[in-house]
């Protein structure tokens, strides 16, 4: 007995030191580089030494060679702005938690990503710092490198609070397929416009492929997730029809073009053309046709997506444009970068963000790391993996969305190297929504908002799925989301759009 | 006056023992409690908690806002009532079965099994019930429906099945666990009471209806008594991972915690997620009360305080 007690004493205190050990190495390795760059602080500029910490979310873990951008990082904003900058990686899932819990503790946090479902929130919590003036001073490269327009889409109540990231500012729709499919039963999908030309498509699929699935839907979403006409003003409780031409607040469940949609999607559910378990899929898309299970999906488009696509999938694939670009609010306000209400030093953070918008070395640094350890010069603008590096085993790669200004980012091999140019030019023709730049603030209706959110959840992936039969079941959502206060939500919404469109002369 | 000074010098040490314990316990449970103001609060941080404005009950609005707030307070009784009763009956006539098996290495063996999914995720307690009722791929439609000759069942869109599938899952996942505590006390029964038993000719049933039962009495009435407190409380796991979040089952589905973070996924607002918290802990809290007052009716010894 006293043998085996004394055996559980030395685990217990075992993994106590581990943990101790773990803890301190962390903060650690968090603290050396900002300590050695305070130290060496010699560069003779004018401005006071100051730590940023930046915060931004990731998809899977963090890189490992994470500490070396740091480094490397901060040589660069030492010699510009005095500054070094902490870079705080959280992962994409413990986000939102982390965010607000570094807020509401008020933690050392200056800059920070922002995604445009929770921006109007953060705002009206008073979370985010004014930047209009910050702007007006330090962040000039910001504006310009924006465009005013894109620039003036993030306003609330007439004051910026946040600046989007420049990349796709717009979306289009569109359709794809594997290549290998498309060559196999020579299918055109050049003619492809609407859902109803899709469906001989889908029909000659199920026939000639049975084990496929013809219409693929990724998690938590339906097949027509990623195929709108409309401008969902942020989260479809009241939204603008025929992509936001008319400032016209409408309840889209409402819509005879929603319930022709869902009788549509119940006619593919039944005759197989959509998954049976689509409502609850748990594997993205790309994985799904990794595995060689799905034939055709619908989805968001760009410049330069049938590359991505096909490096993710494996596969090359074809793909045909249903609808135009069209440029909303939340197509340019899905990833912004803001000044957190905490930050001790919101001049010297937006002259950093200033450079991620201007500076090429610093751009190219957080999006493909460091030039010859995780990246290959081929041609001026055109970079590789080094020899014997592979997708997999780089030792760094960022976002490219994320990090600012994206027009600076070297191109990677493969893709088009004119894709910058196009990109812009998509964001310049898009359809512009009226309501390009009204943000909606539910705080004054929240408890509606999250009765609706609920009815949201409960209804309408199944009905979108075709798994639930419309006209049983939408008469019963559209009940339900009257009971949880939609109408009261569409009735503020109008009001702050009406507002909005007076003061901004729409 | 010497006395004192005695039992003073006495006890200073079991003071000094209860100190980090104590000190656990205010620091962890008792300073947050003042946080409980947040739910009466329209939190904004620019002015800070104690700043911001009070609202009255609005934050709490939303929780009966709807017809689904009957729904998530009915389902959410009903199942951890029903849990609580099932569990029990299951946990201790488990304890009394794996109690009498005489050979040792059976007896652990069997009780390791019972307790292993207690050690599962629920995440991966989800996929393992995927892995059964999945439409395309699932061992019940692939494999047992059509060897009954009985058309796959597309459970994950179906509500009238799951009452019934959640609570096996619980059941398997819970009482592993609560028999072994069950056991424990079982099993500090001292063995001179079955002797005589035995020389008095009773039965083993008799046995176990009149010693185990009666002197395992005050355990089950704890426990029952602090899973009621936690009956407004559910098993978020259970009830978000294994369904598979599938909007469809959320009559037989849907409790508390499940709409309240649907509700505030996209909000993120404080002061309406502590409102439920304290909606939550408030009603416990009451009907902890009362069942105890109720035990201490039938029995003064087995009531908690």
């Amino acid at each position: 007995m006293k043998r085996k007690f004394s055996w559980i004493s030395a685990i217990l205190v075992m993994l106590l030191l581990l943990s101790a050990c773990n803890a301190n190495t962390s903060s650690n390795e968090g603290a050396s580089p900002s300590t050695s760059g305070g130290a060496s602080n010699s560069s003779g500029t004018a401005l006071e030494p100051y730590e940023l910490t930046m915060a931004y979310f990731t998809f899977g873990s963090v890189p490992k060679d994470q500490l070396l951008i740091e480094e490397a990082l901060n040589k660069i904003t030492i010699a510009k702005l005095n500054t070094t900058v902490k870079l705080l990686p959280i992962s994409f899932g413990a986000w939102q938690n982390q965010i607000n819990l570094m807020l509401t503790s008020n933690e050392k946090l200056d800059l920070m990503a922002i995604f445009g479902n929770t921006y109007a929130n953060q705002v009206a919590k008073g979370q985010l710092t004014e930047l209009d003036d910050l702007l007006a001073n330090q962040g000039k490269g910001i504006v310009e490198a924006l465009g005013a327009e894109y620039a003036n889409a993030a306003k609330i109540n007439g004051k910026t609070y946040a600046v989007p990231t420049i990349r796709d500012l717009a979306q289009k729709y569109g359709f794809y397929m594997p290549k290998t499919l498309v060559d196999k039963y020579n299918l055109n999908l050049s003619q492809v416009k609407t859902l109803d030309d899709l469906e001989p498509i889908l029909k000659t699929i199920k026939e000639k492929e049975p084990k496929l699935i013809p219409l693929v839907n990724s998690v938590s979403s339906s097949p027509i997730t990623s195929f709108n006409t409309r401008d969902s003003l942020g989260d479809d409780m009241g939204v603008l029809l025929n992509n936001g031409q008319d400032l016209k607040v409408v309840n889209w469940f409402e819509t005879e073009e929603y319930a022709t949609v869902l009788k549509k999607m119940r006619e593919w559910y039944l005759a197989g053309y959509i998954a049976k378990d689509a409502v609850t899929v748990k594997e993205s898309k790309s994985d799904i046709f990794k595995a060689g299970k799905g034939a055709g999906t619908l989805a968001a488009m760009k410049p330069g997506f049938d590359v991505q696509e096909a490096r993710q999938s494996g596969t090359p694939i074809v793909s045909v444009e249903m609808l135009p670009p069209v440029a909303k609010t939340s197509t340019v306000t899905n990833v912004m970068w803001g000044i957190a209400k905490n930050s001790k030093n919101p001049e010297r953070a937006m002259q950093f963000l200033n450079l991620m918008y201007t500076d090429k070395e610093i751009i190219n640094l957080l999006d493909w790391g460091i030039e010859g350890k995780h990246y290959v010069k081929v041609s001026e603008n055109v970079i590789d993996y080094p020899q014997g590096v592979t997708a997999s085993d780089v030792g760094y790669s960022g976002l490219g969305w994320l990090f600012g200004n994206q027009f600076l980012s070297y191109i990677f091999k493969g893709d088009d190297e004119k894709l910058w140019e196009k990109m812009k030019e998509f964001n310049t023709i898009a359809i512009k929504s009226k309501a390009l730049g009204f943000t909606f603030d539910s705080t004054s209706v929240k408890t509606e908002f999250a009765a609706v959110t609920n009815v949201m959840t409960q209804y309408r992936i199944a009905l979108e799925c075709g798994a639930l039969d419309p006209d049983k079941s939408l008469p019963e959502f559209i009940k339900k989301l009257k009971d949880a206060g939609i109408d009261k939500i569409i009735n503020e919404k109008q009001k702050q759009l009406d507002a909005w469109a007076a003061t901004n002369g729409k | 006056m010497g006395s004192t000074a005695k039992r003073w010098k006495r006890f200073t040490p079991l003071f000094l023992l209860m100190i980090p314990g104590l000190a656990y316990l205010i620091v962890n449970n008792y300073l947050p409690m003042f946080g409980m103001i947040i739910a009466f609060k329209d939190v904004n941080f620019s002015k800070g908690i104690l700043g911001s404005d009070w609202i009255g009950f609005k934050n709490f609005e939303y929780l009966f806002k709807t017809a689904d707030a009957y729904i998530i307070t009915r389902n959410t009784i009903l199942y951890n009532g029903a849990f609580i009763v099932i569990n029990t009956i299951g946990a201790v006539s488990l304890a009394i079965l794996l109690n009498e098996i005489r050979k040792k290495f059976f007896q652990r063996f069997y009780q390791s099994i019972v307790i292993l999914p207690h050690l599962i995720s629920m995440v991966i307690v989800s996929y393992l019930v995927y892995a059964m009722l999945s439409s395309e791929t699932g061992l019940i439609n692939k494999s047992i429906l059509p060897l009954l000759g009985v058309d796959p069942i597309a459970w994950y869109s179906n509500k009238e099945y799951w009452p019934y599938i959640l609570t096996i899952v619980n059941i398997w996942k819970g009482i592993g666990f609560l028999s072994v505590v069950y056991l424990a006390s079982i099993i500090s029964i001292d063995p001179e009471y079955y002797e005589a038993a035995t020389i008095d000719g009773a039965s083993k049933w008799h046995q176990i209806r009149s010693i185990t039962f009666p002197l395992i009495t005050p355990v089950i009435t704890m426990m029952t008594l602090l899973a009621i407190g936690r009956i407004f409380h559910s098993d978020f796991g259970l009830f978000y991972q294994v369904p598979m979040d599938s909007g469809v089952l959320s009559e037989t589905t849907n409790v508390i915690d499940t709409y309240v973070y649907r509700a505030l996924m996209n909000l993120g607002d404080i002061g309406m997620s502590s409102a439920a918290g304290v909606y939550q802990s408030v009603v416990g809290f009451v009907l902890v009360i009362l069942s105890n007052y109720a035990v201490r009716k039938f029995s003064k010894d087995n009531a908690l305080f």
